[in-house]
């Protein structure tokens, strides 16, 4: 989902980092208010965290003969919320732009938003919209994590196609073409990292389910319900 | 069932890796570099500037060789590693000493 430096004109660098600043900053004063407040939730943070390091740097092969990576952020979206999840997806980003030439940093803005901002709230807000429903919330956790990642990759294709000319194809041509570059190749990418995540928060709510529940995630029924009791 | 869940998982990770195959079979073509390139190809294609004349805006370091960049991605990898293994030692061992 990286944005290589110079593929975007300098217009649309200054937008991306424009419209992600705001969520960047916010998220660094949530992080510290959650690492000063709340200190029992530190291991989840580092967990949660951890991920997204680990997710975003396998690149893994998909069905269009390419290779991608998944994003790591959809747990960290449910958990925590999308803003602190905009800060650490900020970090890694910044990390591969400075050391790895994955991305650079005039389109650091543009990753962000659709890594660490964009894929965050769609999981979010598809994690809220079935939180209260009959779905058991492992199936949840699921969705969630795989379309905030494949979601990531809508954005990518988007930014794309605002960006460059379009000739011939038309806007819609266009970004079906990224789309198809993008997206296509992460929807397996998408499904594994779904339930890899959601097996990693079955693991968390064994051990330690009075977090999930004090932290309202997800209710004290919920759990139970999910875990057979 | 004790692992049902673990089950699940480990068969999507079979299809996933047989998905990986059946492509690589069918299209011995198929080069699985990054879908960021393939992406940077079709921006070079119709802006018409070759990848390589791309100027950057803000100048960049690159590694300058790919074993170098796999160990940067491996230390990546492996920092994440470090703290998912922290938090989860630590949220066990909470749990111990609450039992006792």
């Amino acid at each position: 989902m990286h944005v290589m430096e110079g593929f975007l004109p300098p217009l649309w660098a200054a937008v991306w980092w424009i419209v992600s600043l705001p969520f960047i900053i916010y998220g660094f004063v949530e992080l510290k208010r959650v690492i000063n407040e709340n200190k029992d939730a530190l291991p989840l943070l580092g967990i949660c965290g951890a991920l997204i390091f680990i997710l975003s740097a396998l690149k893994l092969p998909s069905v269009t003969g390419s290779c991608s990576h998944p994003t790591g952020t959809g747990l960290s979206a449910i958990v925590f919320g999308p803003f602190i999840t905009a800060i650490i997806g900020f970090i890694v980003l910044l990390f591969q732009a400075l050391f790895l030439a994955h991305g650079g940093l005039s389109t650091l803005g543009a990753n962000t938003f659709s890594m660490a901002i964009c894929g965050p709230f769609l999981g979010y807000y598809v994690y809220r919209a079935l939180r209260d429903t009959k779905l058991n919330m492992y199936i949840t956790v699921f969705i969630a994590v795989a379309l905030a990642d494949l979601f990531t990759y809508v954005i990518t294709a988007l930014e794309l196609t605002l960006a460059v000319p379009a000739g011939d194809l038309g806007f819609g041509g266009l970004f079906a073409t990224f789309l198809g570059v993008f997206a296509i190749t992460q929807v397996p990418l998408a499904i594994l990292e779904g339930a890899v995540l959601a097996l990693v928060f079955k693991y968390i709510v064994d051990i330690k389910p009075d977090i999930i529940v004090r932290m309202k995630i997800f209710s004290e029924e919920k759990i139970k319900a999910a875990r057979g009791e | 069932m004790k692992y049902q869940f673990e089950i699940i998982v480990g068969i999507i990770v079979i299809l996933f890796i047989g998905v990986f195959l059946y492509t690589a079979s069918v299209n011995p073509d198929a080069e699985f570099g990054g879908s960021d390139g393939v992406g940077s190809a079709v921006v070079s294609e119709l802006t018409g500037v070759a990848e390589d004349d791309v100027a950057p805006l803000i100048p960049q370091w690159a590694p300058p060789s790919g074993e170098i960049e796999s160990g940067l991605f491996a230390l990546q990898a492996a920092f994440g590693g470090i703290i998912l293994g922290l938090g989860f030692g630590y949220l066990l061992g909470q749990r111990k000493i609450n039992q006792n």
